[in-house]
């Protein structure tokens, strides 16, 4: 079962998104910032690491990409897929994110089909891909 | 959780948000130029819009985002706050609130929303117009920007991008697309939309027609040709920043697109089961590793999670090359560098050609689908994360205190019981196997009940939040000027009290700035500080919360109270002549005190210190009111810390068992027939050396029947305190104290004056429960 | 400078304004067969756009403005 890290400081946006992946057949769990987030993955046990980190990136105490920085300084076992999410989508933000150390970024509202697709495919979920673009007119 | 659910959680968020906005609001116009309260009003304001986005509120997330706009530019300094700023947000923030309760009740905004909600967010962007700074070229994020890709044939692109030929721009690079709807309103606002769009930097091709279909037949006759119906699309090749600054003024009408052709690569033709879009995706994020392993100084967490993502999407695409290079993955060293990865990355990628332009764009957008379209209903997944802090719902809670009370009150049936067994049945042991069992229940239920009341406690801040938009406004239409200053906000009380304290502390609040607080000038004449100040003091006081109200204005004005009072019939001339000032003060709490010509245009209903003292009374609490002629006055709120389970003593009375709340009771007594002494229609006896009056309980509630004196001749008295005084009811009986829960009378009883409510007694029967001092006047 | 009302059709020249809207879609719709001409016509208002694009009468002659031309079907 694959598991997911949702972070985010608005609780119906964690809502939202916590709701879309576990639809699509994952296990979720939230943070609200960057450090709550960090908090979440060393309480992860030795088995047990996140598959993947869904992160806003406007949060306080710790932002998104200062989070992703601290979390590709940790072991192995913890270093996962990550999609930052944010309401802006200039070239900035983007390379901001790519510095950081993010595979991937949507931007916020994250339209269902492309968070759950492109979750599933940084989880390497080939079903759940399928799935989701299954009676979507291409 | 459904749909239902997340519009809750939607809108309760929503509130916190607004109630967050409208406290930082007012931080900031004490102190405009502390960053760090203007950066958290504009990150409430931002998730707020964030939230929307979500659902299609598309109305207000349109007031949202101007008010995120104007912020952002005032926290960046670009604009500055003032106090019409401040206005048009408090009243954008208001009108956002309508909409959120319209969500909460329909689950949606009414029809009919957009006229004002375009209104608002215009009032909020004239700001920005009118500032200076708006002619920088500072982008205005209206909505993000979307990557078209015509190239792949596939429609991901908004539907109006259709109406634009792209192919004649096909060799151009940072060509931008946009649909501009003008408002039906626009022409009357002097706005020509036509001119506007014609004059678009860089403008390479325009697009015009109609919004909704033109009238046809007799419809032309009536058509008004001023209600603007264009629909506009158009693309051009200026820098975005630019074209946004042409469109400052109606950059909420204007939807963007990137229309820039990407030269991408084509999903490879292999594989016809899995979806075009798919591979498309699986491409897309295939650039994205190689973007991120080109740049410099990743970690090897970095080179780790690329790779895993790179085998990941390895094996959601099918066909004989991808399984290759999955192999060909699995094969690296455990340490690869990023380089190397790169290398290996860029000459495997699942596609025919090389990616020429490798641009990282966020995903493109699928077709904008409904939320509740695509959230079919399943059920919960429990919550793993560890919570720190629960949401409950208030009817959770109130559920809770309901059953908690219930047993509180079962268990006082216990020592009936005990006593049947002895008496009745005699059953010795067994009574008191009974008492002392009841003993632990009662202590367990003590416990519980306070480990309730503790999660009803709210502190009194909550009251007070709103009081400082409410003396702003006031204090502003009157032309005064007040400073308020809070103390003891966290002190906490049920949460019952709480709400009704709100209506009488703001009528408080209304009479000081309405008649204590003076204008400046008066001030100064008088050697005060122009602006005056309300203080408002709340502390806990063994088991009452103390909520003081303070004011350095002009006093109550005893003779001319005095003077009213009369003119009113409310007291007799002579009689006001023998109050002292510090009494005659008090006769504004007296019905019919309040009048027509102490109607400012604000305590237009006339409310009356009268109805706030009954208002707290019923929630049994008291007021009290001291005042110094020119120098202010001070409003003393005692109430009750908490307000479910009450003490009583059970008194009887011709025949009828009736309840006095334990804290109004001073002592029981009894006194013998010769300490009564009458003098006229009125008894009194002496206690402690002061002349207590006594009235019989039956005289009061008009039962006709004398009290009954025990064997001994002696009369029960119930010596109650009443406004600062002692005075004894005469009663039948005592029956002894008895924890109950106080319900109000409702319904047809309501009205009825001298009752605080009834009370569901252990033995099954209802106890009236008296509030003597309704009773005694 | 605005519209003349001719027997045939209206002409429209110069820079015709917000105000004229109404007369021009008035006197269209009382036209057997609407018909204006734009020869002279160097720039609209919006709301005069929009009459045209409604009503669509018959254009005689091409505005000088290639993007307005191309707007009305013109070019």
């Amino acid at each position: 079962m694959y598991r997911i890290l949702v972070v985010d400081d608005a609780a119906t946006v964690r809502m939202y998104h916590r709701k879309l992946l576990s639809d699509a057949g994952w296990h979720t769990e939230e943070a609200l910032n960057g450090v709550e987030a960090l908090e979440c993955v060393h309480a992860q046990e030795s088995d047990e690491a996140f598959d993947l980190y869904v992160v806003d990136v406007n949060m306080p105490r710790m932002d998104g990409y200062s989070f992703v920085r601290e979390l590709r300084r940790l072991e192995l076992r913890h270093q996962a897929p990550v999609v930052m999410v944010s309401t802006e989508a200039q070239r900035q933000d983007v390379d901001a994110a790519l510095d950081a150390g993010a595979n991937g970024y949507l931007v916020k509202p994250a339209q269902p089909l492309d968070l759950v697709l492109s979750a599933a495919l940084l989880l390497g979920d080939r079903e759940a891909a399928r799935a989701a673009t299954q009676g979507v007119r291409t | 959780m459904n749909q239902a659910d997340l519009l809750d959680q939607f809108v309760i968020e929503a509130r916190e948000c607004l109630e967050a906005i409208g406290k930082r609001l007012l931080d900031v116009e004490q102190d405009p130029d502390n960053d760090e309260l203007l950066n958290d009003l504009f990150r409430s304001v931002h998730t707020l819009k964030g939230n929307c986005g979500l659902f299609e509120f598309k109305p207000l997330e349109r007031v949202v985002h101007a008010g995120e706009d104007l912020l952002d530019r005032v926290r960046h300094r670009t604009l500055a706050y003032s106090a019409a700023l401040a206005d048009a947000l408090l009243e954008a923030m208001d009108y956002s609130a309508q909409l959120i309760e319209q969500i909460e009740r329909h689950g949606r905004i009414e029809d009919g929303a957009d006229a004002g909600s375009i209104a608002h967010a215009s009032a909020l962007r004239a700001f920005v117009c009118d500032s200076a700074s708006a002619s920088s070229a500072e982008a205005l994020a209206a909505l993000p920007v979307v990557a078209a890709d015509p190239a792949s044939g596939e429609d991901v692109t908004p539907s109006w991008m259709s109406r634009l030929d792209l192919a004649a721009f096909a060799s151009k690079s940072g060509v931008l697309a946009l649909r501009y709807l003008p408002e039906e309103g626009c022409f009357f606002k002097g706005e020509d939309p036509w001119r506007l769009a014609r004059t678009v930097p860089g403008l390479l091709q325009l697009k015009v027609e109609g919004a909704c279909a033109w009238p046809q037949g007799d419809e032309r006759a009536a058509w008004d040709c001023y209600q603007c119906n264009l629909d506009i699309v158009l693309c051009t090749d200026a820098p975005r920043a630019e074209v946004e600054a042409h469109f400052r003024c109606v950059a909420e009408q204007v939807a963007w697109c990137d229309a820039t052709v990407n030269v991408r690569t084509a999903a490879p033709p292999s594989d016809g089961a899995v979806s075009p879009l798919l591979r498309k995706r699986a491409a897309a994020l295939w650039n994205d590793q190689c973007e991120l392993l080109a740049r410099a100084g990743h970690s090897a967490g970095t080179v780790r999670a690329a790779r895993r993502a790179l085998t990941n999407l390895l094996s959601c695409v099918e066909g004989a090359a991808a399984s290759a290079a999955s192999a060909s993955l699995a094969e690296l060293s455990e340490e690869v560098s990023a380089s190397s990865l790169l290398t290996w990355a860029r000459s495997n990628a699942p596609a025919a050609e090389a990616v020429v332009v490798a641009t990282l764009s966020p995903d493109a957008r699928m077709p904008d689908t409904d939320i509740a379209a695509v959230l079919p209903r399943i059920e919960d997944s429990p919550p793993a994360a560890p919570q720190k802090v629960l949401k409950v719902g208030q009817e959770k809670i109130d559920r809770l205190m309901e059953l908690i009370g219930e047993m509180v009150v079962a268990k006082n049936s216990l020592p009936y019981l005990a006593q049947r067994a002895e008496e009745v049945f005699q059953q010795r042991e067994l009574a008191r196997e009974i008492k002392a069992q009841y003993a632990v229940i009662n202590r367990i239920a003590d416990d519980l009940q306070h480990a309730i009341m503790q999660v009803r406690m709210l502190p009194v801040g909550a009251v007070f939040q709103r009081f400082g938009r409410l003396i702003r406004d006031i204090s502003r239409k009157l032309g005064k000027e007040v400073n308020l200053v809070v103390e003891g906000e966290d002190t906490e009380a049920d949460k019952n009290v709480i709400e009704s304290l709100a209506d009488p502390l703001i009528h408080i609040l209304r009479n000081s700035l309405d008649h204590g607080i003076e204008l400046p000038a008066v001030r100064r004449a008088a050697g005060k500080a122009p602006a005056g100040t309300i203080r408002i003091v709340a502390r806990q006081e063994s088991d009452r919360v103390i909520i003081e109200i303070q004011d350095d204005g002009a006093g109550v004005n005893a003779a001319r109270v005095r003077d009213k009072a009369v003119e009113r019939g409310l007291i007799h001339a002579d009689q006001a002549a023998t109050l002292s000032d510090d009494d005659a003060v008090q006769l504004i709490f007296l019905p019919g005190f309040s009048t027509a010509d102490q109607i400012s245009d604000l305590s237009g209903r006339g409310v009356g210190m009268d109805v706030v003292r009954t208002a707290i009374e019923r929630i049994n609490g008291g007021v009290e009111l001291t005042s110094v002629q020119g120098q202010g006055t001070t409003l003393r709120l005692s109430l009750p810390l908490s307000m479910a389970v009450t003490t009583v003593m059970v008194v009887e009375s011709a025949g009828r068992q009736l309840g006095v709340p334990m804290d109004l009771i001073v002592e029981t007594v009894r006194v013998p027939a010769c300490d009564i002494h009458h003098f006229k229609q009125a008894r009194t006896t002496v206690l402690r050396g002061r002349v207590v009056p006594l009235r019989a309980l039956n005289d009061l509630l008009a039962l006709d029947a004398a009290p009954i004196p025990n064997d001994a001749g002696e009369l029960a008295v119930l010596v109650i305190r009443h406004d600062n005084e002692s005075v004894g009811l005469l009663v039948d009986q005592f029956q002894g104290a008895s924890d109950i829960i106080l319900k109000p009378l409702e319904g047809v009883l309501a009205g009825l004056i001298g009752f605080a409510g009834t009370a569901l007694m252990g033995d099954g029967g209802v106890l009236m429960v008296l509030n003597p001092k309704e009773l005694l006047q | 400078m605005t519209i003349r009302y001719l027997k045939k059709h209206a002409a429209l020249e110069g820079h015709v304004a917000v105000d004229d809207a109404e007369a021009l879609a008035q006197w269209l719709l009382q036209q057997r067969e609407p018909a204006v001409h734009l020869g002279k016509c160097e720039d609209v208002h919006g709301a005069v756009l929009q009459v045209l694009l409604a009503l669509r009468p018959t254009f005689k002659s091409s505005p000088a403005d290639p993007l307005l031309a191309r707007v009305l079907g013109l070019a």
